[in-house]
């Protein structure tokens, strides 16, 4: 049997040949191996690299090259975001706002924050998953400092208007907009300052880049603080202390570099995948999109299939596709897609939905044989159900 | 999720055992719902005489594909056997010969319950 076709670049993406060479520059004793903090030789060159990459990522995101924190990927910078302003700003107030469709990695510390004493607000998107700025000026109270809204969500690929959310924040005068948009460098339009936001978590492995490094932005312009999380080294403008990995870092620089000078193709190739995809999974009957179709990125589908057990489809879908499922397994028991939940779906739609992710290496072929095997199951499955 | 091969083999061949059952003879019994993510039924055609033999069976299901092996393999062992005798297999039963997580025990028993309400359409069809 043929290895199953890989859709599911919203996971992961698989290192692109091109940033795996300048990763491998950086590894040994002929390349820039050194440690970016040492004051000889070696350390320069690394330091060059590490800040060559910083200047990469800050012009693919629209921010300056200051504003680019290194992490070890978005989930350590949504947490450094996160507690990072909790604490700097507590005596301000201890209140924030966030949405249910959020990350885990910016649901749990929030959920920890209250933990704490903190006061959260989870706001309900609409049915196709976007967020009203209103919503958000509603939510906002004397004492918020932070709201957390995702740009692109990771399970349906809807694009919030975070420039639109910015502005009520900035009406609001102490309320921080900490967007993570781990999904989107590649995918969509990303202007760090253009958005008008005050943190932003970016991630590596989404865009062709490296496992283990990500970034936070933190404005300058918007002169907005953190406390770190880290001691030891001061790294990072004192916000990440630790041994910057350079390989990690140049290999995100170049993932980054790549994807905005490819982000317009790509994402055209991707539509026109998408909607054979679509034009073939929809023909099946009884499959229901998930999330905004006009506001979402081209790489990512989200569909529900009725009258179909979810473990089912997905026992018979796994050998011929990588997709994700609408439902984590933990030991024998699923739990339906809170996300797909928060949109109104019932547990067996969540269940029964997968997520189908594009990405740079996907052609048409992957979407035929994608829409044959779910083809396959979802009549197979229906017939022994009866439906 | 992992299956044993017998899960697999049946789960794969569940079609051949799929389906409804009409006409004299045939009696229905069904157990679950959908809504709460699992359903079987099950149609036995039982011959007239004292034996209550069952002569084909039939299932179907909204299920994991744990559930959808055991029915199937419910349904095909039964026949030649007496609606009247015990089913094939206990929800217990089950669970050991496919090897089936103890949290899905709840789900059997609703192939246990599915096959007993069959059985039942079939002996008040005979008391009848």
């Amino acid at each position: 049997m043929n290895a199953p076709v890989y859709l599911d670049y919203a996971a992961t993406t698989p290192v692109d040949p091109r940033v795996a060479a300048v990763m491998a520059q950086c590894l040994t004793l002929q390349g820039a191996f050194g440690n970016a903090g040492s004051g000889h030789a070696f350390g320069d060159t690394a330091g060059a690299v590490v800040e060559s990459a910083r200047q990469q990522v800050a012009a693919a995101v629209g921010a300056l090259p200051a504003e680019v924190i290194f992490t070890s990927g978005a989930t350590e910078a949504n947490n450094l975001s996160i507690f990072g302003v909790a604490n700097y700003y507590r005596s301000q107030g201890q209140h924030i706002v966030t949405v249910r469709t959020e990350h885990k990695a910016v649901l749990d510390p929030c959920r920890e924050l209250e933990r704490r004493g903190w006061r959260v607000t989870y706001l309900a998107p609409r049915p196709d998953g976007m967020v009203d700025p209103a919503q958000v000026a509603a939510a906002l109270r004397a004492d918020t400092v932070l709201v957390c809204v995702m740009h692109v969500n990771n399970e349906i690929g809807v694009i919030q208007d975070v420039a639109a959310i910015a502005a009520v924040c900035a009406r609001h005068g102490a309320a921080r907009l900490h967007v993570d948009a781990a999904q989107s460098a590649g995918k969509c339009a990303l202007d760090f300052a253009a958005f008008g936001c005050d943190l932003m978590s970016l991630s590596a492995h989404k865009v062709y880049g490296p496992k283990g490094v990500g970034a936070l932005l933190v404005s300058q312009r918007r002169g907005v603080r953190l406390e770190a999380l880290h001691h030891g080294g001061g790294q990072e403008r004192g916000l990440r202390s630790g041994t910057l990995p350079t390989h990690q870092v140049a290999g995100m620089g170049a993932a980054f570099r790549l994807a905005q000078e490819s982000a317009g193709t790509e994402g055209a190739r991707a539509a026109l995948l998408r909607q054979r995809l679509w034009q073939g999974l929809s023909a099946l009957g009884g499959v229901l999109r998930n999330g905004a179709e006009a506001n979402s990125v081209p790489q990512i589908l989200n569909a529900s299939f009725a009258d179909v057990e979810g473990e089912s489809l997905l026992a018979l879908v796994w050998p011929h596709i990588a997709v994700s499922a609408g439902a984590a397994c933990t030991s024998a028991v699923r739990e339906p897609s809170y996300v797909l939940r928060a949109l109104g779906r019932d547990d067996r739609l969540a269940e029964s939905s997968l997520r189908f992710s594009l990405g740079r290496f996907t052609e048409e072929r992957d979407i035929d044989v994608a829409v044959a095997a779910v083809a396959q199951a979802v009549m197979r499955l229906r017939k022994v159900g009866g439906a | 999720m992992n299956y044993n091969n017998l899960t697999q083999r049946y789960f794969d061949g569940a079609q051949a055992f799929a389906g409804v059952l009409t006409g004299p003879g045939a009696f229905r019994g069904s157990a679950g719902s959908r809504a709460q993510g699992t359903w079987i039924q099950f149609d036995l055609r039982v011959d007239p005489g004292q034996a209550r033999t069952i002569q084909a069976a039939r299932f179907l299901a909204y299920a994991c594909p744990h559930t959808i092996a055991a029915a199937a393999w419910m349904a095909e062992a039964a026949v030649g056997t007496s609606a009247s005798a015990a089913p094939p297999e206990s929800a217990q039963g089950l669970r050991e010969r496919f090897a089936i997580p103890v949290e899905k025990l709840g789900r059997l028993l609703v192939v246990e319950d599915a096959w007993n309400a069959a059985v039942k359409a079939c002996m008040g069809s005979t008391a009848g």
